[in-house]
């Protein structure tokens, strides 16, 4: 696989690059193949580009297209003398080759070398995969700035804009500037009175310590989560549902959703965040509500084929989305592309793509418990961890200074009735309905064996020494000839009883007759399993003691009124086993009582024998035994007191992992070699194969270290590029999600890089980020396009500012201006403009019109009536929804995101199909978005809501009118706009002019 | 796209300006690959034959044994067990025995094309139609599958077919939505809104769902009636406020082609407020033409309605228009495990008239002239039995039609094996089909391509090959 790496090598050495095939073969190649085999063309049809040599050697999905030395063998020369009929180029319709093309090409395979093993470092010669090395800040004033330039950021942009003889923009007003940075970071508006007070700040003190201060203020408010989380779940296509053919509510969800505002609130360090999201069980056991942080895996799509008609196609391609999220969030790396062959353009063999799906080999989605107070999650984990330590008779845990006095209490109370004393039935007969072979065992048990039916009955038949029975008790008893070592027959050990029916049969009668029992208990209950189930007369309900096999269990039954036995008289039991499955007991004993005690704490006979004994008599074997027992009880009474765990939908854990191959072509009927777990291969610092880790969750744990890790450069440029491309509308790399060859060059790489490291350094912390790139001059200039700022005056002397759009195409405009030169802004010598997100727009609606809900997290808003579908998915209906409804007003981030059926007003707003993985908003203007915009019953609605707030905020219609442009605008009404909007307010109301206000590009857009 | 974003990069200075191809797909165009051109008739690469489809997509998969593809074999081997012996991936339930069809098929037209009793009136059409005998899909499973015929992908996340052509070729009109969706009165199909997604194009592109049920065909092309406030006179002048607001925010910010895509679409906006009723109001229609669409039979009512409003879409400009027959679900559609005599006739029924007449209207109006009609769903089904009399999910092979501009009438490629499980030869997948619709509206399907996510994608993905054996 190390060929596929150099698909790119351009670097000199890799391959001999001489002059035959630059001057002669090249260029007949570009001619006859370049159209579809060549990067130009952007075509590699059947994966094949010719247009280096290096290509040519790892040729493309027929094998290499020339055997160097060796002209007869090569498929490019078969290809173009057309000896074969299925492989003839050019195609049909097209030239075919000369024959003194021909010969060059058969001249230059003679001599070529082949390909070095060296060779396959130099698709790594790349910006992204490069080591993190802070560079130096340039030197020299940023023009423009008065103060001595104090922010690192402004000295890269300006060196920038020098070597272009650009200059930067004058800063914006205060106005612009607190309403670009409200939105900015927390997504919302300013209200009048903040405006007020900032731009009196910024007017008469330091205006950078204005802008620091009002960083600070927005930086630490919870609202800065709930909008910089929106961005997250975007780049990890998060939703309520799991999309596809059934779209069903995930209603737990949303507790990833929090964890993200949360994370983003405590400014979590990126490292941790990382971790967090791909292994908090692991990584932080000791704080269990980050288990939520685990929504990250189950974020995407999930189709319920993977666990219904299509397990294995769809298994995989819920691994292939799980790859693709993670190492397009964390790593911005399209692994994804390296499914069915080599990535096509960066250094990412076909291995490494399955290596990455062999990580996530174990992972099922589901909803999964989890505490949300620590403190619960250290209870739980301890008494758990005193139920494991029972079960396994761990001296070292049971038998402490700590423990003892639990032990004592307990036996204070149940000791006396746990010394009840069983003795077991004698066996007259015993019977099995379905076949089962049924075998007397010396210590008075009963053992099946034989066929293993579906379901079946035994009906023991047996006598007692006892005149009075009270109870009778049954065992079910550990056997290392059954499954699992039983006590049940299934292939997992477990079994389920249905029903227990006890009779009494008179000596010389046949009338049996039935005995009513009043209660039962058992040492131990599957979930949903309990032995109230053996008894409530139904049979499609029973007792199962899964997961807890390979031990013997006991159940006892007590009799309403004990039973008086007369000679000869026997019991007969019936121990249905109706579920189906093979479900049936392996191996048990009955035994019976005349205690009256027999209300039965069900103490193993170990117990029972020892508590008998005063403790110095006890053996240690029973002081165990009844430490044990005690503390289970104990335990599983103190598990039961604590308040029930949250759950939210992630993977659950602890899975075994499934095997991985990697598929020839992507094919899954086609596996080859067994994929191990592990990571790109392209970074030489880190580990490419987790070595070790069976786990399923060791795996998760490798790659949250790999992608951690201080040394991987792709993580921090990532983060850091998405930061930035947030706070200014794209990133430095404007593919924030693709640092690959497809991807974009970063247009300040060294600007890229010292933030990648300031982040990296500062241990983690975007806010820190944040900070830096607020306060920078180069986020605090204007966003106007001044065509004029250089002075001079083009051709005709008419201001093209006064121009409609695409003057700068239609006219020739002074080559030295920054629309002509840079017209893309790339080199930022202008903020860029911006237009709200489907979220701020709905929010600052809410937040003008006074019904902004600022309530924190929890379940999500649903923002329509959901009524029965044909299937799975109900009907969504978003129309009939009441805006004036309990938690309406609540912040965007709440709303319940329907991912197959989105809100088509804020699918109007660009808001992402959730289906996608979606690292940057595109901005879309339509007819429908303006009659959304125009009639939706959300802004019509507020449109009211915003009037009556108005109406109390002035005495007339023009005071009213300033109030309203002060409130959606954070600005001071023109006299003109006041004159305007009084006529229409007088004719149809300030509702209409709030509708109009809220429709208006101004309140759209952030300048 | 990286020559358009970058044309659109200069004029917008801005952000994300691609999306404004749907304003400005008219406007100067910097790159010439991408600008429909005049001289090829709209087309993008070579003359277009065809400037607008409709595409009638039956849910749930329908048998092709039962409707067009006669499988005399099948009587024969009636009640054998001869299908596969584990159940394969997406199938249901275990295959049952062989199962012959319980409809009577007879031979139609010049071309002899093989109908059953099913589909009487489409049977009259079959020498204007061409078919696909041998389509084929890479799964068993609705939801894939479904996404698999919209936009070649098995995943959500994609654009569909309509999207692509919205976006490689831009608007007919300003009056109305150019891709529209018209889905069963029942529900939504599989996937829900999923399979008319513009995935990573603007959103402008993706599916304007009308219910042609509800009392609101389009949500918010006018207030609800409860805001009074909102009245028409309020509306008018509003906008007229409106945009004299944004006007004078785009003179003191100038430079930004989006402020002016926004004031252009509330102009837009409001041609459609004037067009859209009147193009969705079937009362304008004939008590003749009403009554051949089915309107006036309950049976075939709602399919009915739903074709004459495509066709009157069309007829205005509207570029791709898609009606659903069936919604997602056990029942109601063309999904028929259960009972194929029961269940098919009825699914059969709803769309068959309905079907014929939109063909004859579009060509009595001249309207095929430049119009494609394409019938499709998004498998066929067993030849094995499910149950007794039912049918399984099967992707080996079903049926697609196409008819109308471009098209060579009554040709057909393809078949399937002798019991209609698999394609046998002249195999297609949903690549071909969606490379020879793009081709005859002059898109060369692998050149129309936007990158996303490290990959130049494309609606053919790696695949696709024109079935030129259908093309005139």
């Amino acid at each position: 696989m190390l060929v596929a790496l150099v698909l790119l090598g351009a670097r000199a050495g890799a391959v001999e690059f001489d002059a035959v095939f630059k001057d002669r073969v090249l260029p007949l190649l570009a001619k006859h193949c370049h159209e579809c085999h060549s990067h130009a063309a952007k075509k590699s049809k059947n994966g094949l580009v010719l247009d280096s040599a290096t290509a040519i050697l790892t040729g493309g999905e027929a094998g290499p297209a020339i055997v160097p030395g060796d002209p007869e063998k090569s498929l490019l020369l078969k290809a173009v003398r057309h000896t074969n009929p299925d492989l003839q180029m050019p195609p049909k319709g097209k030239a075919k080759l000369s024959e003194a093309e021909i010969a060059v090409l058969v001249e230059w395979v003679k001599q070529v070398q082949p390909l070095k093993e060296a060779a396959g470092r130099a698709g790594l010669d790349w910006w992204s995969l490069k080591p993190l090395v802070r560079p130096a800040v340039p030197s020299g004033a940023v023009s423009g700035q008065r103060s001595a330039v104090s922010n690192p950021i402004d000295t890269f942009i300006a060196a920038k804009l020098r070597e272009k003889k650009l200059s930067p923009s004058p800063e914006a007003d205060a106005r612009t500037l607190i309403r670009r940075l409200h939105f900015d970071l927390i997504g919302l508006p300013p209200s009048p009175a903040e405006v007020e007070a900032f731009a009196g700040e910024f007017q008469i003190g330091n205006r950078q310590w204005a802008i620091g201060k009002l960083a600070d203020r927005l930086l630490a408010s919870p609202r800065h989560g709930e909008r910089w989380a929106r961005h997250w779940l975007d780049t990890i296509h998060f939703a309520d549902t799991h999309g596809f053919e059934h779209d069903i509510f995930r209603t737990n969800a949303w507790r990833y959703r929090d964890y993200v505002i949360s994370a983003l609130n405590r400014d979590v360090p990126w490292q941790r965040f990382i971790r967090e999201q791909l292994a908090a069980d692991v990584f932080y056991p000791a704080e269990p509500q980050l288990t939520a942080a685990l929504g990250f895996l189950g974020a995407g799509p999930l189709d319920t084929s993977t666990q219904s008609t299509a397990p294995r196609t769809f298994d995989y391609m819920d691994r292939d989305d799980l790859v693709t999220q993670t190492m397009s969030a964390f790593a911005s790396t399209t692994a994804h592309c390296a499914r069915c062959h080599a990535h096509k353009f960066d250094p990412i063999p076909q291995e490494d793509y399955y290596a990455l799906q062999a990580v996530f080999a174990g992972i099922t989605k589901s909803d999964v418990p989890f505490d949300e107070a620590a403190e619960t999650g250290l209870q739980r984990r301890h008494w758990q961890g005193l139920v494991a330590a029972a079960d396994a008779k761990n001296s070292a845990v049971l038998l402490t200074p700590e423990n003892e006095p639990l032990v004592t209490r307990w036996e204070g109370v149940h000791g006396k009735t746990a010394g009840t004393e069983w003795l077991s039935l004698a066996l007259d007969s015993f019977l099995s309905s379905d076949g089962s072979t049924l075998k007397r065992e010396a210590d008075g048990s009963v053992s099946a064996g034989g066929t293993r039916p579906e379901r079946d009955t035994y009906t023991v038949t047996a006598t007692t020494t006892f005149t009075s029975v009270t109870a009778l008790r049954l065992e079910v008893l550990r056997d290392e000839k059954l499954p699992m070592k039983g006590p049940g027959r299934q292939d997992n050990g477990n079994l389920h009883l249905s029903e227990v029916e006890v009779r009494l049969l008179g000596a010389g009668s046949t009338n049996a007759t039935r005995l009513k029992v009043k209660r039962a208990t058992a040492d131990f209950d599957q979930a949903g399993w309990t032995i109230q189930h053996a008894l409530d007369g139904n049979e499609k309900t029973a007792w199962g003691i899964h997961p807890r096999v390979g031990e013997s269990h006991l159940a006892v039954f007590e009799f309403e009124s004990p039973v008086k036995l007369a000679a000869g008289a026997r019991l007969v039991v019936a121990l249905k086993q109706l579920h189906g499955g093979g479900h049936l007991i392996g191996r048990f004993r009955l035994s019976a009582t005349d205690s009256p005690n027999a209300n039965s704490e069900t103490a193993p006979p170990l117990v029972a024998a020892g508590l008998k004994l005063s403790c110095e008599q006890r053996t240690a074997e029973q002081r165990l035994a009844i430490a044990a027992h005690a503390l289970r009880q104990h335990a599983q009474a103190e598990l039961a007191k604590l308040p029930a765990p949250a759950q939210v939908f992630a993977v659950k854990a602890g899975m075994e992992p499934k095997p991985v191959h990697v598929l020839k072509r992507g094919d899954i009927a086609k596996p080859g070699q067994r994929a191990e777990p592990g990571a790109l291969s392209a970074l030489a610092d880190l580990p490419a194969r987790f070595v070790g880790t069976k786990r399923e969750a060791d795996r998760r744990v490798a790659l949250a270290d790999w992608l951690a890790d201080p040394l991987n450069p792709l993580t921090w440029r990532s983060a850091a590029n998405r930061v930035w491309h947030f706070h200014f509308g794209r990133g430095l790399c404007d593919t924030p999600s693709d640092f690959g060859r497809m991807g974009s060059l970063p247009s300040h790489p060294e600007l890229l890089d010292w933030l990648a490291c300031e982040l990296r350094d500062s241990g983690g912390s975007l806010k820190h980020l944040h900070r830096l790139i607020v306060t920078s001059a180069a986020y605090r200039q204007s966003s106007k396009v001044e065509e004029l700022k250089s002075g001079r005056v083009e051709g005709g002397g008419q201001p093209t500012s006064r121009a409609p759009f695409n003057s700068s195409l239609l006219h020739p405009v002074n080559p030295s201006t920054p629309s002509a030169s840079d017209p893309d802004n790339r080199l930022l010598w202008r903020m860029n403009r911006s237009r709200l997100d489907a979220e701020s727009f709905r929010d600052a609606v809410l937040a003008v019109s006074g019904r902004l809900d600022l309530t924190l997290g929890g379940p999500g808003a649903q923002h329509f009536q959901l009524s029965k579908g044909p299937q799975a998915t109900p009907k969504v209906d978003y129309t009939p929804f009441d805006w004036d409804s309990p938690g309406a007003g609540r912040r965007s981030i709440y709303r319940v995101v329907w991912r197959g059926i989105a809100d088509p007003f804020m699918e109007a707003l660009d808001f992402p199909d959730a289906a996608l993985l979606q690292p940057t908003r595109p901005f879309s203007a339509s007819a429908l978005q303006a009659l959304t915009l125009f009639n939706n019953d959300f802004v019509l609605r507020h449109s009211e809501h915003f009037a009556a707030r108005v109406e109390q905020l002035g005495t007339d219609t023009p005071s009213r009118v300033k109030a309203a442009v002060r409130l959606a605008f954070q600005r001071a009404a023109t006299p003109e706009e006041v004159r305007a909007m009084t006529a229409y307010a007088d004719q149809h109301g300030l509702r209409a002019l709030g509708r109009v206000l809220f429709n208006s590009n101004e309140f759209l857009f952030i300048n | 796209m990286s020559a358009r974003r970058d044309f659109l990069w200069r004029i917008g200075g801005g952000l994300g300006g691609l999306a404004m191809a749907d304003l400005f797909a008219r406007e100067a165009f910097g790159d010439d690959a991408a600008k429909p051109r005049p001289e090829f008739n709209g087309g993008l690469h070579h003359p277009a034959k065809v400037k607008r489809v409709i595409q009638l997509f039956m849910t749930g998969g329908v048998s092709q044994m039962d409707t067009y593809d006669y499988k005399p074999a099948l009587a024969k081997l009636h009640g054998q067990k001869l299908g596969p012996t584990e159940k394969p991936e997406g199938f249901t339930g275990m295959p049952g025995t062989m199962m012959k069809s319980p409809f009577e098929f007879r031979q139609h037209g010049q071309s002899g094309r093989w109908v059953s009793s099913v589909f009487p009136e489409q049977a009259k059409l079959v020498d204007e139609l061409a078919f696909l005998m041998a389509m084929t899909s890479k799964t068993n499973v609705h939801g894939p599958a479904t996404y698999m015929m919209n936009s070649g992908m098995l995943l959500p996340g994609f654009p569909c077919l309509g999207a692509w052509v919205s976006y490689g070729l831009g608007r007919l009109t300003d009056n109305l939505p150019q891709f529209v969706v018209l889905p069963d009165a029942r529900g939504l199909p599989y996937n829900q809104n999923g399979p008319f997604s513009a995935g990573f194009l603007p959103a402008v592109h993706q599916g304007t769902i009308l219910n042609a049920g509800a009392p609101e065909l389009v949500p918010d092309l006018f207030a609800r009636e409860k805001f009074r406030f909102a009245s028409r006179a309020a509306d008018r002048d509003g906008l007229a406020l409106l945009d004299q607001l944004n006007r004078a925010h785009a003179k003191t910010n100038a430079g930004d082609s989006r402020l002016d895509a926004r004031i252009a679409s509330y102009e837009l906006a409001a041609k459609m407020q004037l067009s859209a009723p009147e193009a969705f109001d079937l009362a304008k229609e004939t008590e003749v033409t009403r009554k051949a669409y089915g309107l006036e039979n309950k049976v075939t009512e709602d399919f009915g309605r739903r074709c004459l409003l495509a066709r009157r879409l069309i007829e205005r400009g509207t570029r791709f228009v898609q009606v659903w027959s069936g919604p997602q679900g056990a029942v109601n559609n063309w999904d028929n495990h259960g009972n194929i005599p029961n269940e098919l006739p009825p699914m059969a029924a709803s769309v068959d008239q309905p079907i014929a007449t939109l063909l004859r209207d579009l060509k009595s109006r001249g309207l095929l002239a430049d119009t494609l009609v394409v019938w499709t769903t998004e498998f066929g089904r067993t030849p094995f039995a499910q149950g007794n009399v039912g049918r399984d999910h099967n992707g080996g092979t079903f049926v697609t039609w196409l008819a109308g501009a471009g098209i060579k009438p009554g040709v057909s490629v393809g078949q399937s094996d002798e019991w209609g499980y698999q394609a046998a030869e002249g195999k297609t997948y949903c690549y071909d089909l969606h490379a020879t619709i793009l081709h005859l509206m002059g898109i060369d399907h692998e050149r129309l391509t936007v990158r996303h996510s490290g990959l130049d994608r494309r609606l053919t993905d790696v695949h696709g090959a024109v079935v030129k054996e259908v093309l005139l």
